[in-house]
């Protein structure tokens, strides 16, 4: 092994590794806290947790300046991965707010639960900077080994635990489906490193009878983690179950690692095989998004109404894979960046609503709630406006941009069904609109609206966010544009 | 001496045979382990497949693998359902059928995939090593090696793994509410 080859630079790994330290640091303090028995120290945890997604996104933030550097062709640091850690760290700081005052009604275990939140997020980003199909798995289980667990946090709700099995019995087989697909990858190239699996894959002389079952696999892998049809049946039972921070946390920032993943694999380990992962995968948009939204459509339940609504949006994403373009990689980064926005904030409302012990909420509860809390209800509304995808909010240029590539890409049939759908789509959105604005309150559903300061301030900045990009959607290009960091590692 | 009418096939060698016994012993664990009306039989059955997978990597002169596997799935893991299955009421001496009713469909579906798979293994020209590939000392050093240098990302990212672990279990274990 020749040393001199070596190239350890451990700044491609500076994000994942802010977040781990405050993880550490996280623990530290709630053990402090444990032994003096104070409790603002315990306090604390929460506020600890997000000065380090803060940190982190410093970190980000000056890297954006630094060149693209890479790990040992195992890891790298380009425009993608930071933008994949911007998103991550949305969602996670959101969570952090909106869990603040909840996770405490749940489970007594407060520490460990931000500890997870920062090291699930450490994998998730490391799905961003993956380089190698090794690296790629290892961040993978990462992540949702943590997510299971806090899908069960709380062990005495039956439906929280049932979630939890779900989620992990499920979430294994996905994983070994993925390393088997892994494993025929490198069975076919010789290679795990996506650069070496490229070149092996147009090397005229590699037996590529492997490879086609290995694509196939990994797409199911991915497919699992992003909740694509027809891989999405756990989808609606873990986010009904797990506690809603959670699932807000999980809808938004699962599908940014998972697409993460999914996206450099396809675009730089297998471009050369575009012309068979290609209709496949703009056959899955289509199916995840027609049939996320039909099920959407016959929901009551809140939850459940935001899972079918995350499995449609999934579609929606993949368009932008499916296009098969940088074009498409760039509007799949600016959708999954307002997604993680509109899809928390809408996920916070909810708890707002939940009854005491409770950790759903019945879309009857929303009646009548534009008389009886107005501010709520009109947050609610511009939440459902952007998910469905109305003009002035972000949800309406996330659509654009993904539908435009695909159209650049020579897909317009995929834009325009994905066209239709965002129609069917308006229609559960706007009707919870309706029911808050233009349904008598029943005496019997009025619950008691709690809210406190950690929440408001998620929702105010998810609100603040969900219009600016709607309004400036070249706040985040221009972000994304600023730093040195200029070649996207995707060709 | 009149001529056999079938050839008889050569003998095997003592490496042929010693796979050929190893090879049974882990199908005759695998079919225990599904045909085996007491759990803690089917545990049992499970051990005794991995043992025979370890032989398997023995002969195929993976030494590490063999013992990672003899370390891991027998030490660790069938002790750890063997645990379960005794501390679990009832399930130590309970007598269940291993079939429903779904029992002829999966037949067929087990079927199709041993055909699908002899088929595709058998019609594969498998490349035949000369001399053993690896030296097992080397093999060894080499992994070491690597984990601190090419694999360095994977090491790192695996002790996140473990700590979210260790994290998870605490939470589970001590929800005190």
């Amino acid at each position: 092994m020749n040393n001199a080859s070596l190239e350890l630079n451990i700044v491609a790994l500076a994000p994942a590794a802010s977040m781990v330290i405050f993880a550490l640091l996280v623990m530290a303090v709630d053990v402090f806290a444990r032994g003096t028995r104070t409790q603002p120290v315990r306090a604390a945890t929460p506020w600890v947790a997000l000065l380090g997604v803060l940190v982190t996104a410093g970190v980000c933030v000056w890297l954006l300046g630094q060149p693209v550097t890479t790990f040992q062709g195992m890891a790298i640091l380009d425009r993608y991965s930071l933008g994949i850690a911007f998103v991550v760290l949305v969602a996670a700081g959101l969570s952090i707010l909106v869990s603040a005052r909840y996770i405490p009604r749940v489970n007594a275990q407060v520490g460990e639960y931000y500890a997870l939140i920062l090291l699930i997020s450490a994998g998730m980003m490391m799905m961003g900077a993956a380089t190698d199909l090794i690296v790629v798995f290892l961040a993978l289980e990462t992540f949702s080994l943590g997510l299971y667990i806090l899908a069960g946090l709380r062990r005495s709700d039956a439906m929280s635990s049932e979630a939890a099995m779900k989620y992990f019995l499920l979430g294994a087989f996905a994983s070994g489906f993925f390393v088997y697909g892994a494993a025929l990858v490198y069975g076919a190239t010789g290679a795990t490193q996506f650069e070496q699996i490229a070149a092996m894959a147009t090397n005229p002389a590699t037996d590529l009878t492997f490879i086609y079952p290995g694509i196939a696999l990994l797409i199911v892998g991915f497919g699992f983690k992003v909740s694509l049809v027809p891989f999405h049946m756990w989808t609606p039972d873990v986010y009904q179950g797990a506690p809603t921070p959670v699932t807000a946390f999980m809808s938004a920032a699962t599908k940014a690692a998972a697409f993460a993943a999914f996206y450099r694999v396809f675009l730089v380990a297998l471009p050369s095989q575009q012309a068979v992962w290609g209709p496949a995968l703009a056959t899955l948009a289509v199916l995840t998004m027609t049939l996320g939204n039909l099920a959407a459509l016959r929901q009551s339940s809140l939850k459940r109404l935001l899972a079918y609504s995350s499995i449609s949006h999934a579609g929606y994403i993949l368009v932008g894979l499916a296009a098969g373009s940088i074009a498409g990689v760039e509007a799949s980064l600016f959708y999954l960046l307002s997604y993680a926005f509109m899809n928390i904030g809408a996920f916070a409302v909810v708890t707002l609503l939940e009854k005491q012990g409770e950790m759903d909420a019945d879309g009857a509860r929303l009646r009548g709630l534009g008389q009886r809390k107005p501010l709520l209800a009109a947050v609610m509304a511009i939440f459902m406006f952007s998910l469905a995808g109305v003009p002035p909010f972000a949800g309406f240029f996330a659509k654009f941009f993904v539908f435009a590539a695909a159209v650049q890409g020579g897909m317009s049939w995929l834009a325009a069904i994905a066209m239709l759908n965002s129609a069917i789509g308006a229609y559960y959105y706007l009707r919870v609109t309706v029911v808050m604005y233009f349904n008598a309150p029943d005496a019997e559903t009025v619950s008691e609206v709690k809210s406190n300061w950690p929440l408001n301030v998620g929702i105010g900045v998810a609100l603040a966010f969900t219009i600016l990009l709607g309004v400036f959607p070249s706040l985040w290009t221009t972000l994304m544009e600023s730093g040195v960091v200029t070649a996207l590692a995707l060709r | 001496m009149p001529e056999l009418p079938i050839p008889i096939p050569p003998l095997p060698t003592l490496h042929e045979s010693v796979f050929m016994a190893i090879a049974l012993l882990t199908v005759v664990g695998a079919f225990l382990v599904v045909a085996a009306r007491n759990l803690f039989h089917n545990a049992l059955g499970l051990a005794l497949t991995f043992f025979g997978v370890a032989g398997v990597y023995f002969v195929a002169e993976a030494e590490f693998v063999g013992v990672a596997q003899v370390l891991v799935y027998v030490g660790a893991i069938s002790t750890l359902i063997t645990f379960a299955i005794m501390l679990t009421r009832g399930m130590m001496y309970g007598a269940t059928s291993p079939l429903n009713r779904q029992a002829g469909t999966a037949a067929i579906i087990a079927a199709t995939v041993f055909v699908v798979m002899a088929g595709l293994l058998g019609s594969l020209p498998w490349p035949v090593a000369e001399e053993p590939i690896v030296d097992g000392q080397i093999v060894i050093a080499n992994l070491g090696v690597g984990f601190v240098t090419e694999f360095v990302v994977a090491f790192l990212l695996l002790a996140v793994l473990l700590l979210v672990a260790l994290a998870g279990a605490i939470v589970l274990a001590q929800d005190r509410k």
